[in-house]
């Protein structure tokens, strides 16, 4: 008798804990992002907690085909690994109507931290929402919704990861998540330059490259901001002074087509400096093949206008032949060989 | 002792896993009340109606679109107290056969013919209501975000966005047809979106009402009003690359256009 009692205790114990959220509902377990040590907690609220099988499903659907209206592009056309998730192209004719498209694509590193807009002017508030822009648009991946979510249900694996990750299942909304965790994952924080800022012992830098440290953390830094290399802003660096062509929605007057701001005219996302040496050309446009253009532009090629960002002298910044070569040299110090080989970010 | 045992255990899973995730049920004595809420589009006092001439102000209007989303209802009752209509997201359309080939791809796609005018209510709480308030478009929270889904509302309804994906965000209201002025004619659209432009709208019932026993609201919504103030022929193109003219079309639909129209008991 005291043991059927203490049986049915233990019974009870046992349904009531069944009773917790968790088991009700039995979700996938969370995911805690690897924040690396030097590096700003990420801030990001969009409904989408991160799960190893949502980042898992992410990443199937990233290097998938399927998700154009051809069934032969990927997000990976445009964003390949090896060149730090960008193209290596001024305008990519990946898409699937093999037209060159109107801006670069933009290489995707530490997008968790990227809390101030997608896109290089901004048009986007998450990676959720942007999603829809590429998969959408004609010259990109030219996908109907509709037709996506046919196909991906034609694919039991599919079906099968969809429903293990998310409660309710396959639907367009969860291939925003799904991708929207993966690409929170790619995150690039050991570059020669961590080691280096975390004092670890195998790598140090060059005098040179700490030089070019020095000096990008004085002309550099005011946009390419803290570890991160981004204030994840917008600001005019000065390519152009002219902001009256209005064509293809607004696409030449920078983040004014977003805000219609007077004040944002020929502003653009602020890149990371990380990975740099791997993610030429450069600029929104891809205007500039090397690092070295870039950094001529900033010494003597900035062009004055109304919005040209303050810390900028409109007559360029004047650099010194050796100081403009300490800048490469330190910009290269950034690319991140452990990133761009890490097998968790590969076509799976 | 087995069955007490059994009884409970059966028990124990009948009642307390049921409803961790649900709302729980409101236990309300009074019956609670159901009604509709229909957008009644007029061209003045004239009924809407698409591919049909309507003539105003010496213009010519032949519409062949109008789709907006209606958000955000709650019901205010008469000692001011608020009734949040739950994932009250609802698009209002009348549309004819649309050819959406090649605005993704080249593959066939007709978006079939619709009219959509009503909203149905149902648990509304008992009560005498005085007013009803909604909003044009699309709070910020859904509008920033197309991964979420409430009510009708989901990027992949008929009202996504394919036109604006540089904004990736909804289209609150499009109203589309053709504008004859001085003999010539010309296409227009005129949509609304972003921000900004989500309106919000009080609608007051000339008389309390109990939707118990209210069968229906109607809200007459003049179609010519969302064009106040605007040339349409002039500005054949309204969009968020017009943004002056889009935040008084958005205006409009919430300060002039709909009013009150009658209540069907």
């Amino acid at each position: 008798m005291r043991l059927i009692k203490v049986i049915c205790f233990s019974v009870i114990i046992c349904i009531a804990a069944g009773c917790t959220k968790q088991e009700v509902n039995p979700g996938p377990a969370g995911y805690v992002l690897p924040v690396p040590e030097h590096f700003p907690e990420p801030v990001f609220d969009t409904g989408n907690p991160m799960t190893a099988e949502g980042i898992a499903l992410g990443r199937m659907l990233f290097y998938d085909a399927r998700l154009s209206g051809n069934n032969k592009v990927s997000c990976a056309s445009c964003h390949e690994q090896k060149l730090a998730f960008s193209d290596g192209v001024a305008f990519s004719k990946a898409g699937v109507a093999g037209t060159e498209l109107l801006r670069h694509s933009p290489a995707l590193i530490n997008l968790a931290w990227a809390n101030n807009g997608l896109f290089w002017d901004g048009g986007s508030t998450n990676l959720e929402s942007q999603v829809f822009g590429p998969l959408t648009a004609h010259d990109e991946m030219s996908q109907d919704l509709y037709e996506l979510i046919d196909e991906l249900n034609a694919v039991p694996d599919y079906v099968r990861h969809f429903e293990t990750a998310f409660d309710d299942g396959l639907t367009i909304q969860n291939v925003s998540k799904a991708l929207a965790q993966f690409q929170r994952t790619l995150i690039s924080a050991d570059s020669r330059y961590d080691r280096f800022r975390l004092n670890k012992p195998e790598r140090t830098l060059s005098d040179i490259e700490q030089r070019g440290l020095e000096l990008v953390k004085q002309k550099c830094q005011g946009c390419h901001r803290g570890e991160l290399f981004t204030d994840n802003d917008y600001h005019n660096n000065g390519l152009d002074s002219d902001f009256t062509n209005t064509e293809h929605e607004g696409l030449y007057l920078g983040r004014y087509r977003i805000s219609y701001e007077l004040a944002d005219l020929g502003k653009y996302k602020t890149p990371t400096l990380r990975n740099t040496e791997l993610t030429a050309p450069y600029m929104h446009d891809g205007r500039f093949g090397t690092l070295e253009e870039v950094v001529e532009h900033y010494s003597s090629g900035i062009r004055n206008s109304n919005t040209l960002e303050p810390r900028l002298p409109p007559g360029g910044m004047q650099l010194t032949a050796a100081d403009k070569a300490a800048i490469v040299s330190f910009l290269k110090t950034l690319t991140d060989h452990s990133f761009i080989s890490n097998p968790d970010l590969q076509k799976p | 002792m087995k069955r007490l045992f059994t009884l409970a255990i059966a028990a124990l899973f009948f009642t307390s896993c049921s409803d961790d995730n649900e709302p729980t049920e409101t236990v309300n004595p009074q019956a609670s009340g159901s009604t509709r809420i229909t957008f009644d589009s007029r061209i003045g006092n004239a009924d809407f109606a698409l591919n049909k001439d309507f003539t105003v102000d010496n213009k010519t209007y032949n519409f062949r679109k109008l789709r907006y989303w209606v958000s955000n209802v709650s019901l205010i009752d008469d000692k001011g107290a608020e009734y949040k209509v739950p994932d009250s997201y609802y698009l209002i359309e009348e549309v004819g056969d649309m050819d959406l080939t090649g605005t993704i791809n080249d593959n066939k796609n007709i978006y079939p013919a619709k009219k959509r005018e009503s909203v149905d209510l149902t648990n509304i709480p008992a009560g005498t209501y005085k007013s009803i308030r909604f909003s044009i478009g699309v709070d910020q929270k859904y509008n920033d975000n197309l991964s979420l889904v409430a009510g009708e509302l989901s990027i992949a309804n008929g009202m996504s966005n394919i036109s604006w994906m540089w904004h990736s965000s909804y289209i609150f209201s499009s109203l589309t047809g053709t504008v004859k002025d001085a003999g010539s004619t010309v296409a227009f659209k005129t949509e609304t979106g972003l921000n900004a432009n989500y309106k919000t709208l009080t609608v007051d019932l000339p008389a309390p009402a109990d939707f118990s026993a209210t069968k229906e609201v109607i809200l007459n919504v003049d179609i010519t009003k969302v064009f106040d103030g605007i040339d349409v022929a002039k500005n054949p193109t309204i969009s968020a690359l017009t943004p002056a003219l889009m935040s008084t079309v958005a205006e409009n639909y919430s300060a002039k256009a709909i009013s009150f129209g009658s209540v069907v008991k």
